[in-house]
C-alpha cells in the first residue's frame, strides 16, 4: 500500500518535471474571504500558462478543445461568464472579477480578422456545444461593440482601432446549473478528481446565494521586450454562501463543498489557499488547522491579512475551516468607494425610464465609463437621457450613442462620467414600450423580457474592498503589497425586468370563431336569394289571427 | 345609420309601437335590471371559485413556520417599546424595528415622504416608512413579494396593528434562512396609514412630484405641466395651480428589489383573533386579481383559520336556500357600498394601480361585526397564522408570471363564489338600455313633426311671422345644409311613393320660389348653437366646481377663518345653489326667442345619451359606482321630459321634486342625515342626528376631495364634472315649460 501510493507520487512528480520541461505552467488557487455580517466569499482561480507555440494540434496542460476554438476563429482574448444571482456591491465589496448575471462573452479577435462578425458568430456557437450554455442565441440584435467601457487586459499589440475587433452579448435570461459546470471542469487538468477543483461539487456549489464559473483567456508577455506573447487561460468560480441559509457562521471545506480537499493538482505547480483575516479583529474566529503563514498586505492605503495553506498533492485529506469566537451580530458594514443600481421606473404598459444611480463615497472625484445596452424592443432615447434631472450635465466627459434598429441592432449607450466626491449620481433615460410580433413571445411563461447589466468601468483612487488582481499579473499572490495610482476595475450592475404588453394569444382563436360566424350568417341569405325564385304574392285582406296559425301548419306540412 | 337617413322610419312599424310602448317597455327594463343584480347572488346565478393559474400549486408544500415563540416575543417587546417610548407621541418606532430587521440580516432601510396638505393653510406633514429586503437567493433581484403592515400610534382610534408588525418579523426571521425563494421578499412597515404607502410605492415606481423626463399622470385628471392657462397672474393672491401640481413628495428610496408580483397587508392587533376578513376592494374600486382572492381564501380553510367576507362566513352554513341567498345579497351589497366611494378599505388598495395583486387580511373579534356564534370559535394563534402567511408566500413564490389568469372584474357574493363581468353586466346595461330607449323614442318623436310641418305649410307660416323669431341669417351654415339634405332625399321618395296626386307640385312650388326661407322654416325650433352653447357652458361650470374646492379653502381661511372642510362644504352647497336657482334661466339667457319644445327635446336627448354612457364607462372601471348612478338616475332621467305649459301642474312639480332630490351634494347630505338620524336619531333627537350627518356629509366631501388630489381617487371629479352638469341639464328641462309641440303633430 505504502509502495503503490509512493510509487504514485513518483509518478506525478515524473509527469509533472515532464510538463514543466514543456513550459505549460498550471496554478491553483482559492481565496476565501467573509463578507460581514453573513456572508462567504470563496474564490477558485485556476491559471494555465502556455508557454509554448500554440498549436491546435497539440497541447500539454491547456485544454485542447478551447485552444482548437481560440486558434481557429483567431481570437486575441476571450472572456466568458456563466452567473446566477447578483453580486451587491455596496454590501460585499468587490469580487476578484465581477460577472453579469446570465451568460455574458467578449472577445477581441486579432487584428488579421476582417469579417469579425462572422468570426463572432462562429466563435459564440461552438463554445454553445463546448459550455452546454445557449450562446447559440447571440445574434447581431444583442451583440455591441463597446467603445470606452472594455479594454483589453492582455498584451495585444497597440492597434488604434482595437475596439472594432471586439464583440460584446450578454444573455440575462440564462440559468446556470450542473450541465454547464460539468463540461468547465472537464477543461482543468486534473479535472475534478484531484486539486481545488475537487471541491467543487455541483451540489453543493449550486446552493449558494451567488454563484458564477468563468473562463478568461488573454495573450501575455513572456519575454521583457512583448516581442514574445504567450497564452493565459484562467478559470474562476466564484461562490457567495449566506450563512443564514447553511445555518451557522463557521464554516469549513466540509460544509462549505460536502468534503474536504484531498490533496493538490500533480500537474499544478502550486496549490495555494488564502484566507482574508482582516475581519478577525472586529469579528473574531479561530482558523483550524493554523495557516503557515500570515502575510500582510498593503495595497492602496488599505490593509489586508491573509491567511496561506501551501497545498501539497502528497497531502492527506485536509479541511481548513474558522470557527467564530464571539458573536456580534450588527457590524459597521464599510461602503465600499463606489456603488451602483440599476431599476425601471413607471407602471402602465406605455412609457417607462431606467436609472442607473452611481454613488461615489470616496473623497476625491471617481472617473467612471457608464455602458447602457438596451434592446431593440426597449427603444431608449438619447433626447430623454438625463443626468440628475438635467438634460445637459458638466459631468460627461465623453458619449457615444448607437440608436438601435428594430429586429436587428441593440441600442447602446456609453457615457464617461466625472462622479464628483461624496456624491450620488442618476442616470434617467425613458423608453416606450414596443409590441413584438406573435411569434417573438416566448412560448412558455416567462417573468418579463429581461435587459441585460449596465457596464461600468472605473479607475478607483482606492483600494479599499478592492480584490481584483493588478493588470498584468496571472497569480494571486502577485496582489499582495500591489499598491498602483489607482485600480482599474470593471462592474456590472443587476439586470432588470420589463413586462412588455403582451396580447391575449386566444384572441385569434375568437377571432376565427366570429368571422366564420359571420360568413355563415351572410353566406345563408345569400344563398337563399340566389337559389330561390321570387314571386309575387297577391295582397288580399288582412289575414285573421286564425288564418294565420291555419297557414303555420299547412307550412309545416308541406 | 339607416335610422338616421330614412326618412320613411316615421310610419315604419316599429316606431309606431315604440312610441305607443317605451315607456313601460324603460320601467320594465329598470326593474328587470334591479331583479337581474338581486338573482346574481343566488347560487344558481353565480359560479364557485376556482384557480385559473396552475403555477400557485396552492397548499402543495410541507408547511414549517415555527416562528410561534418569536412572533408572541416580538409582540411583547413591541408593546413594551411602544408603552415605555412611545406613549405620548404618534411617530413610528424607527430605530427599534431598524435594529430587529437588521438582526435578521434584512436588507434594512428607511425611506421619508413629505405632503404638503393641498386643503389648508399650507400645513406639512412628514412620515417614515421602514422597510427590509430579504433577497432571494441565486436571483438577481428581478422579482419581488411585498408583506406589509400598517404602524398604528397607540392614540390611534383604530386597533393596534402590533401583532401583524410582531407576526412579520417574525416571518421575516423564519423566512430568511429558507434557500427555496425565487422572489425577493420586503418586508414594509408603513406610517400614516394609507399615505405612507402610497408615498412609498410612488417613491418605489420613481414618481417624482417635479419629475419632468417621466410621463405620469398620477395626479389623477391633470398631467403635471401641461395644464396652460396660468390662472395666477390674474389673481396672485391665490394660489390656483397648486392643487395641479402633486402634493405629495414621495422622496427617495435608497434600495430596491424587481417588479412587485403580489403583495399581502396584515392588520392583526392580537393573535388570538378569532376570525380573518380578507379585503379587496381598491382605489376607484379596482379589486385584486381573483386568483390571488381565491388563494388566500383557500389556504385559511387549510391553515385552520376561520375566514370571511362581509356577509359570509366561513363557518356558517345555511342549510336554507334562500337564508343563503339573502346573505349573499347582503354581502354583495356590502361589496357595492364599499366600492362606492372608491376608498380602499385597506391598504392594499393603492398596489392595484401600479399593477400589483394585494389583499389586506385583518383580523377580527367578536366585537366587530355582527358575525353570527363567532363566540363559538376558537381563536387563532400566531402558529396558525404564521402558516397561513407562509403558505399562501410560497405558492406566491411559485409564480412563473404575473397574475393575469383568471378574473380583474368580479363580485364575491361569499368567500367560495364568484360573479364575473359577463354575468354582472346586464344589469347595469340593461339601465342604460332603458334611458336609451327613451332617448330613442324622443329623437323619433321629434322627426315626423318637421316632415308634416314642412308639408303643411300653415303654422309653419303663421310661426314664421311671429314677433322675436331669429332671422335666417343667424343660422349656421352647416345645420341649414343639413337639412336641405335631408329635404331633398325626402323629396324623392315621396315621388316614388306619389300617394296624393297635387301634393308634389306644391312642395316643388315651395321649394324653388324660397327655398331658403323653407329651410331655415323646418329649423327654426331648432337651433344646434343654442342648445350647444347652454349645454358646453354648464359642462364648464361642472369643471369648475371640480377645480373650486382649493379656492374655496383659501377663500374660506382667508375671509372667514373657516377650517377648510367647512369652507369646501359651504362653498359646494353655495355652488349648488346657486346653479340651483340660476341654471333654469341659462337656456333662456342665451337666446332671443323663447325656447322651443323641439329644442328641449334635443337636450333631453343628449343627457340621456350622457348619462347613460356615463354610467357604462363608471361601470367598465367601477361597477358599483356605474350601477348606484344608474339606479338612482335613471328613473329620474326616465321620469323628466320637456314641460308643456298646459301639462297639469301636479305631475310637473312631482318631476321638479324628484330632480330636486338627486342634486348630487344633496342627496349626499340628506342620505348622511336620514342614516344617523335612522342611528342616533332615538337618543339625541333628530335635530341633533341631523346635524350629525350634516358634519358627517361634510367630512366625505372633504375626503372625496383630498382622496382625489392624493391619491388620484376620481369619485369627487367625475360626480364635479359629468354627474353635476348632467343633474343642472335635467335640472333646466324639468324647471322650463314651453309651448306644446306645434298643432300638426297631433
Amino acid at each position: 500500500m505504502f509502495n503503490s501510493k509512493n510509487f504514485l507520487f513518483f509518478i506525478a512528480v515524473f509527469i509533472e518535471t515532464i510538463f514543466n520541461a514543456n513550459g505549460d505552467l498550471f496554478n491553483e488557487e482559492l481565496f476565501i474571504k467573509p463578507l460581514p455580517p453573513a456572508h462567504l466569499y470563496t474564490y477558485f482561480q485556476f491559471t494555465t500558462l502556455v508557454n509554448d507555440n500554440l498549436s491546435s494540434e497539440h497541447t500539454y496542460l491547456a485544454p485542447r478543445s478551447l485552444v482548437e476554438v481560440l486558434t481557429r476563429f483567431q481570437v486575441d482574448e476571450l472572456h466568458f461568464t456563466l452567473t446566477e444571482g447578483q453580486w451587491r456591491h455596496n454590501h460585499w465589496g468587490y469580487p476578484v472579477l465581477d460577472a453579469a448575471p446570465g451568460a455574458e462573452l467578449y472577445a477581441w479577435f486579432s487584428s488579421d480578422v476582417e469579417n469579425v462578425d462572422t468570426q463572432w458568430k462562429k466563435l459564440s456557437s461552438t463554445l454553445a456545444g463546448l459550455f452546454c450554455a445557449s450562446l447559440n442565441f447571440i445574434e447581431d440584435f444583442n451583440t455591441i461593440t463597446p467603445q470606452m467601457a472594455l479594454q483589453p487586459t492582455g498584451a495585444i499589440p497597440q492597434n488604434p482601432n482595437i475596439t472594432s475587433q471586439l464583440r460584446y452579448a450578454s444573455l440575462p435570461r440564462e440559468i446556470v446549473c450542473t450541465e454547464n459546470l460539468t463540461p468547465w471542469k472537464k477543461l482543468l487538468p486534473c479535472e475534478s478528481s484531484r486539486g481545488l477543483s475537487a471541491l467543487l461539487n455541483s451540489r453543493m456549489i449550486h446552493n449558494t446565494n451567488y454563484h458564477s464559473i468563468g473562463v478568461h483567456t488573454r495573450k501575455v508577455c513572456s519575454s521583457s521586450d512583448c516581442s514574445v506573447v504567450s497564452l493565459e487561460i484562467k478559470q474562476t468560480v466564484a461562490l457567495v454562501y449566506d450563512s443564514k441559509i447553511i445555518r451557522t457562521t463557521d464554516w469549513s471545506f466540509t460544509k462549505l463543498f460536502g468534503q474536504g480537499l484531498p490533496g493538490g493538482c500533480p500537474l499544478a505547480s502550486s496549490s495555494k489557499v488564502y484566507v482574508d483575516i482582516t475581519t478577525n479583529d472586529t469579528q473574531p474566529f479561530l482558523l483550524s488547522p493554523e495557516p503557515e503563514k500570515v502575510l500582510l498586505s498593503q495595497r492602496g492605503g488599505s490593509e489586508t491579512k491573509l491567511a496561506l495553506y501551501t497545498i501539497k498533492p502528497e497531502n492527506k485529506m485536509t479541511t481548513i475551516g474558522a470557527k467564530y469566537i464571539s458573536k456580534k451580530d450588527l457590524v459597521l458594514m464599510k461602503l465600499p468607494p463606489l456603488y451602483f443600481n440599476r431599476y425601471v421606473l413607471g407602471y402602465g404598459k406605455e412609457f417607462g425610464g431606467i436609472v442607473t444611480e452611481l454613488t461615489n463615497t470616496f473623497w476625491s472625484s471617481i472617473d467612471v465609463v457608464v455602458l447602457q445596452n438596451a434592446p431593440w424592443w426597449l427603444p431608449i432615447q438619447l433626447s430623454s437621457l438625463r443626468i440628475n434631472g438635467e438634460a445637459s450635465s458638466e459631468m460627461v466627459l465623453a458619449r457615444h450613442y448607437s440608436p438601435g434598429r428594430s429586429r436587428q441592432k441593440p441600442y447602446h449607450l456609453e457615457l464617461l462620467l466625472r462622479l464628483p466626491p461624496k456624491s450620488a449620481t442618476k442616470i434617467t433615460i425613458d423608453f416606450e414600450f414596443v409590441f413584438l410580433k406573435w411569434q417573438e413571445y416566448p412560448p412558455d411563461a416567462n417573468h418579463g423580457f429581461y435587459v441585460g447589466s449596465a457596464i461600468i468601468t472605473a479607475n478607483l483612487p482606492t483600494a479599499r474592498n478592492y480584490t481584483s488582481l493588478p493588470g498584468t499579473a496571472s497569480l494571486f499572490e502577485s496582489s499582495i503589497n500591489a499598491s498602483k495610482p489607482w485600480y482599474p476595475a470593471v462592474f456590472r450592475t443587476n439586470g432588470v425586468m420589463v413586462s412588455l404588453p403582451t396580447p391575449d394569444f386566444s384572441m385569434p382563436y375568437n377571432v376565427i370563431c366570429l368571422a366564420c360566424t359571420v360568413v355563415a350568417l351572410a353566406f345563408g341569405p345569400l344563398h337563399n336569394i340566389c337559389t330561390k325564385e321570387l314571386v309575387l304574392k297577391v295582397v288580399g285582406s288582412s289575414v285573421t289571427l286564425k288564418q294565420k296559425i291555419i297557414n303555420l301548419f299547412k307550412k309545416k306540412k308541406e | 345609420m339607416g335610422l338616421l337617413s330614412d326618412p320613411e322610419y316615421g310610419s315604419v312599424k316599429w316606431v309606431r309601437i315604440l312610441k305607443k310602448v317605451h315607456r313601460p317597455l324603460c320601467f320594465l327594463c329598470y326593474a328587470v335590471a334591479l331583479v337581474w343584480f338581486v338573482m346574481l347572488a343566488n347560487r344558481d346565478f353565480n359560479n364557485e371559485t376556482y384557480f385559473s393559474e396552475n403555477a400557485l400549486l396552492p397548499g402543495l408544500v410541507t408547511n414549517e413556520f415555527n416562528g410561534e415563540y418569536a412572533a408572541k416575543q416580538y409582540l411583547t417587546e413591541f408593546e413594551q417599546e411602544l408603552e415605555e417610548k412611545y406613549y405620548d407621541t404618534e411617530k413610528i418606532p424607527v430605530p427599534w424595528l431598524v435594529a430587529k430587521m437588521s438582526q435578521l440580516h434584512l436588507e434594512v432601510y428607511t425611506h421619508n415622504y413629505t405632503l404638503n396638505y393641498p386643503l389648508g393653510q399650507g400645513q406639512i406633514y412628514k412620515g417614515t416608512n421602514v422597510y427590509g429586503i430579504l433577497r432571494a437567493a441565486r436571483t438577481p433581484s428581478l422579482e419581488a413579494l411585498v408583506v406589509s403592515a400598517p404602524f398604528r400610534p397607540l392614540s390611534s382610534h383604530q386597533k393596534s396593528t402590533a401583532a401583524g408588525i410582531a407576526l412579520m418579523l417574525a416571518f421575516a426571521e423564519f423566512a430568511r434562512p429558507q434557500k427555496y425563494w425565487a422572489k425577493d421578499i420586503i418586508f414594509l412597515v408603513t406610517e400614516h396609514e394609507q399615505l405612507g404607502m402610497q408615498a412609498w410605492l410612488e417613491a418605489y415606481h420613481g414618481l417624482q412630484s417635479d419629475s419632468e423626463t417621466f410621463y405620469t399622470t398620477l395626479g389623477s385628471f391633470w398631467k403635471p405641466g401641461s395644464f396652460g392657462l396660468d390662472l395666477t397672474n390674474f389673481f396672485p393672491g391665490f394660489d390656483w395651480l397648486g392643487s395641479h401640481k402633486k402634493c405629495l413628495n414621495p422622496g427617495q428610496l435608497k434600495a430596491r428589489s424587481g417588479a412587485i408580483q403580489a403583495a399581502i397587508n396584515l392588520e392583526f392587533h392580537s393573535p388570538k383573533i378569532k376570525y380573518v376578513e380578507v379585503k379587496v376592494e381598491g382605489l376607484n374600486g379596482q379589486l385584486p386579481n381573483l386568483d390571488l382572492v381565491n388563494l388566500v381564501h383557500k389556504l385559511c380553510v387549510k391553515s385552520g383559520i376561520h375566514h370571511s367576507y362581509k356577509n359570509s362566513y366561513s363557518w356558517v352554513r345555511n342549510r336554507n336556500k334562500v337564508d343563503d341567498w339573502v346573505n349573499n345579497i347582503w354581502t354583495m351589497v356590502g361589496m357595492v357600498s364599499t366600492q362606492l366611494a372608491g376608498v380602499p378599505n385597506g391598504n392594499h388598495g393603492l398596489f392595484h394601480r401600479f399593477g400589483i395583486e394585494a389583499v389586506t387580511l385583518e383580523g377580527r373579534d367578536s366585537s366587530d361585526g355582527p358575525a353570527p356564534r363567532v363566540h363559538s370559535l376558537s381563536a387563532a394563534n400566531f402558529h396558525r397564522l404564521g402558516l397561513a402567511l407562509e403558505t399562501v408566500l410560497r405558492s406566491l413564490n411559485n409564480l412563473l408570471e404575473a397574475f393575469h389568469q383568471s378574473y380583474f372584474f368580479y363580485m364575491l357574493p361569499a368567500t367560495d363564489r364568484f360573479v364575473s363581468i359577463g354575468q354582472y353586466m346586464p344589469s347595469l346595461c340593461l339601465m342604460c338600455a332603458a334611458m336609451l330607449l327613451r332617448a330613442l323614442a324622443l329623437w323619433v318623436g321629434v322627426q315626423p313633426t318637421q316632415e308634416r310641418s314642412s308639408q303643411a305649410e300653415d303654422p309653419v307660416d303663421s310661426e314664421a311671422k311671429e314677433p322675436g323669431e331669429r332671422p335666417p341669417e343667424r343660422l349656421s351654415e352647416s345645420s341649414n345644409q343639413r337639412v336641405h339634405n335631408r329635404k331633398t332625399i325626402k323629396e324623392k321618395h315621396s315621388d316614388s311613393e306619389s300617394e296624393i296626386p297635387g301634393e308634389q307640385d306644391v312642395k316643388e312650388v315651395v321649394q324653388s320660389s324660397d327655398e331658403r326661407v323653407a329651410n331655415s322654416q323646418t329649423q327654426l325650433n331648432f337651433s344646434m348653437v343654442n342648445v350647444g352653447a347652454n349645454y358646453l357652458l354648464v359642462h364648464v361650470l361642472g369643471y369648475a366646481a371640480m377645480n373650486s374646492p382649493v379656492l374655496f379653502t383659501q377663500l374660506g381661511a382667508k375671509y372667514f377663518s373657516l377650517p377648510s372642510e367647512v369652507s369646501v362644504y359651504y362653498g359646494l352647497c353655495v355652488t349648488s345653489a346657486v346653479l340651483v336657482v340660476a341654471a333654469p334661466a341659462l337656456p333662456r339667457l342665451l337666446r332671443r326667442g323663447a325656447l322651443t319644445h323641439e329644442e328641449l327635446t334635443l337636450v333631453n336627448i343628449l343627457v340621456l345619451i350622457e348619462l347613460s354612457t356615463l354610467c357604462l364607462a363608471l361601470g367598465m372601471h367601477n361597477f358599483p359606482l356605474g350601477l348606484a348612478v344608474a339606479a338612482l338616475y335613471t328613473p329620474v332621467a326616465l321620469l323628466s321630459g320637456v314641460v308643456v305649459r298646459e301639462r297639469g301642474w301636479i305631475s310637473v312639480w312631482l318631476q321638479r321634486a324628484a330632480c330636486a332630490v338627486l342634486q348630487p351634494l344633496g342627496a349626499l347630505t340628506a342620505a348622511m342625515c336620514v342614516y344617523s338620524v335612522a342611528v342616533y336619531g332615538g337618543a339625541e333627537g333628530a335635530a341633533a342626528a341631523a346635524g350629525r350627518g350634516r358634519d358627517a356629509a361634510m367630512q366625505a366631501v372633504m375626503f372625496a376631495v383630498a382622496d382625489s388630489l392624493i391619491y388620484g381617487n376620481w369619485v369627487f371629479n367625475v360626480a364635479a364634472s359629468v354627474l353635476l352638469p348632467v343633474w343642472v341639464v335635467l335640472w333646466q328641462i324639468v324647471c322650463n315649460s314651453v309651448e306644446g309641440p306645434p298643432p300638426a303633430r297631433r
